[in-house]
């Protein structure tokens, strides 16, 4: 493949992990604690939308090699994650009488409980969508970028979200209230913003994007109980490499950090090549840059990340 | 001692949860015993699961060293538990890739030596980060750790694990024999079920008195730092490190010193657990583990020892008891249930008990302080009248 092809690719896991990233920053500036269930809310999105596709079928028509169906699971995913993370929220976050690090611990209490009751319906193997695989697009094969259309269906929906939530947050009444109570949650209380509403919709918008994030890595992958558990941390990469609490670092971190892990076969290629010296260097780094890390990669960056720039790469200077 | 002098002293001197704690582990070793004498719990079996528990018990010490006292996040306890297995597990299994055959003080000795490097490696660049990132870099450098040992199949065997782990005592003088030295018991305490008494419970004996030793060292090393005036300042950390700061401790260094002190600490475990499961898999630096250690140690009682204790006994019967539940009456894979386990108990703890079963009340004062010792005694006489007595409003 060429280096297009890996960009291409990397432009299509981008697409994910920002939708994942975004709620979880989300989350993170207004509930003010970081959600290990996020990974799992995504995994929720999934299980529902494979459920939800089983039940209606295709439906007729297809878009972008999509029946609509899907399109109706898809939102029935989105629908699904955001009304179990507000019940979260509402059960179990709530009435919670601890610091954040409390509601992180319980996060990660919430997050075992999603996944083992998704593991004890549907099994821990991986499973599919019900829907024909398709051949890369013929057109684009001669530079070497081997993309499907359902990968550009990933691609075009993220964008759809990603605009519509930038709208939202600049345009919006709800908005502007999110934005307040990011800066200062005591603050907009006092002016009058109803936090714990906004704290609700917080969650909504947050898990709804997580939950079309897990529908897409389903659709891109395949489906399994530890999938989102799995990605968490390459989102928490993400999050943390953007600044906490600012959605748009939110989503260059995504992106940055979606695009290094499809380039890792590419960089190897590119350590492969260039002259290392002395020798037991060379081979300590060529073992250490393929295709195995690339994950690894992501946290390492992170962790570098943090010692450089402890509030990262769009976060305000101060905290 | 005083427990011993004046037992019903000792009982009513007990706030009411350790009542029930003790209440409830009472019950529960009846249950065992009733188990064992009628033949439905193998003896060798049960040794293995207080091995197990007593393991579980070193993990949550070692996560207490870190959490409890100086409120460090820590979610790399499997990557240093893995460490400590697998040290020792190359060491001397005959089926490592490298090295291999040693005597097993050699593995816990390299096993430590490296679980500190690790240690360091890891904290030189998290420590200095507020505490939910730590949290987080330190889950993502426990995967590191995963990854490398999966991958790297000249080291470790990869996803295949490592087998032909000797028991720790092999190449000891009297304790390597003893299993086999030992007579064959027959004992029948319930007509009809008799209960045998061969080599491998010898063998599981053995262990189970290395962990006892291993985690009772632990336990009063842990104990006296506690309460050293080192352990103040750990404390003092935890509940507000400015503060320290302000009284001119170098927090870093002391917040190095304490999460080493408890990744040897998960290092030992990992050392016991490899000579007890002779197998080690890259499974066991499973995510998973760590929280197992975390629900140990919110559930006991941050910063509580016998919180610990009680934690990691708990663990092993969620752990067993689900695949015991499965074997027995539900049908439900083990796997998922424990993780719904595990993640109800979480809620429930920092829903209904935030601050643990067992927290630490009077374990931090010096008993002397406690017991009379070190009341202030009453005067015989009033101030008023030693100073000669000038009652006059």
């Amino acid at each position: 493949m060429t280096v297009l092809g890996y960009l291409a690719n990397g432009l299509v896991f981008s697409s994910i992990i920002v939708l994942g990233s975004i709620g979880l920053s989300l989350v993170y500036s207004i509930a003010d604690f970081a959600n290990f269930a996020h990974g799992d809310t995504m995994t929720i999105g999934a299980y529902t939308s494979l459920v939800t596709f089983g039940a209606v079928g295709g439906l007729g028509g297809a878009v972008l090699g999509l029946p609509y169906g899907f399109f109706v699971a898809l939102l029935a995913g989105i629908a699904v994650a955001a009304v179990v993370a507000v019940g979260t929220e509402k059960l179990v976050y709530e009435p919670l009488d601890v610091d954040s690090i409390g509601l992180l611990i319980t996060s990660i209490g919430i997050a075992f409980i999603y996944r083992a009751v998704i593991q004890i319906r549907f099994g821990s193997d991986f499973t599919r969508f019900d829907i024909q695989p398709l051949r890369p697009i013929e057109a684009l094969l001669p530079y070497g970028v081997r993309v499907t259309l359902h990968d550009v269906a990933i691609v075009a929906s993220a964008v759809a979200l990603v605009v519509g939530l930038h709208v939202l947050l600049q345009y919006t009444d709800l908005g502007r209230k999110m934005r307040a109570m990011a800066d200062n949650p005591d603050l907009a209380r006092v002016s009058g913003i109803r936090t714990r509403r906004v704290k609700l919709w917080t969650w909504v918008i947050g898990a709804g994007l997580a939950g079309a994030g897990g529908v897409f890595l389903g659709l891109f992958n395949q489906l399994s109980p530890r999938m989102g558990f799995n990605l968490l941390l390459v989102i928490f990469a993400a999050v943390i490499l953007g600044g906490i609490g600012s959605v748009y670092g939110a989503m260059a971190g995504g992106f940055l950090i979606g695009m290094i892990n499809q380039l890792t076969p590419f960089f190897s290629a590119v350590v492969e090549a260039i002259p290392i010296w002395p020798g037991w260097l060379a081979a300590v780094v060529r073992s250490l840059v393929s295709i195995e890390y690339a994950n690894a990669i992501a946290f390492v960056i992170m962790v570098l990340v943090l010692l450089i720039r402890p509030n990262g790469i769009a976060g305000e200077d101060a905290t | 001692m005083s427990a011993l002098d004046a037992p019903k002293a000792a009982l009513a001197g007990l706030t009411r949860p350790e009542g029930w704690v003790l209440g409830v582990s009472v019950a529960f070793v009846l249950f065992l015993l009733a188990a064992l004498l009628t033949g439905a719990l193998g003896p060798t079996y049960f040794l293995f699961l207080v091995g197990l528990a007593g393991m579980y018990a070193l993990l949550s010490f070692g996560l207490n060293a870190q959490w409890g006292f100086t409120g460090l996040i820590n979610f790399s306890v499997a990557a240093f538990f893995g460490i400590g297995a697998y040290g020792s597990a190359l060491m001397t299994a005959s089926g490592s890739p490298i090295a291999g055959g040693f005597n097993p003080l050699v593995g816990l000795v390299v096993a430590l030596v490296v679980a500190f490097a690790l240690a360091l490696l890891i904290g030189i660049p998290t420590l200095r980060l507020r505490a939910d990132y730590l949290a987080i870099a330190s889950l993502g450098l426990a995967e590191v750790v995963r990854l490398i040992v999966l991958n790297e199949r000249w080291l470790t065997n990869g996803s295949a694990g490592v087998r032909g782990i000797p028991g720790f005592f092999e190449g000891w003088p009297v304790l390597s024999t003893f299993p086999e030295a030992m007579p064959g018991l027959r004992l029948e305490v319930v007509p009809g079920s008799p209960i045998l008494l061969e080599t491998a419970f010898w063998q599981a004996s053995l262990n189970v008195l290395l962990v006892l030793g291993f985690a009772g060292a632990t336990f009063f090393v842990l104990r006296r730092a506690h309460r050293s005036p080192w352990g103040r300042v750990l404390r003092t950390i935890r509940s507000d490190e400015d503060l320290a700061r302000a009284l001119g401790k170098n927090t870093y260094s002391f917040k190095m010193q304490s999460f080493v002190l408890g990744s040897l600490i998960m290092a030992l475990a990992g050392v016991f657990y490899t000579h007890l499961n002779l197998y080690v898999g890259p499974g066991d630096l499973d995510p998973i583990t760590t929280f197992y250690a975390w629900v140990a140690v919110i559930l006991g009682g941050s910063g509580s020892n016998r919180g610990a204790l009680f934690g990691g006994i708990v663990i092993v019967t969620i752990r067993e008891g689900t695949r015991f539940l499965n074997d027995v009456a539900l049908p439900i894979d083990p796997a998922p249930l424990r993780l719904l386990l595990i993640g109800v108990v979480i809620v429930a703890v920092m829903r209904y008990r935030p601050q643990g079963i067992l927290p630490p009340q009077r374990e931090l004062i010096w008993p002397s302080a406690v017991d009379g010792g070190g009341a202030p005694e009453t005067p015989d006489s009033g101030v008023r009248e030693r100073k000669g007595g000038g009652g006059d409003e």
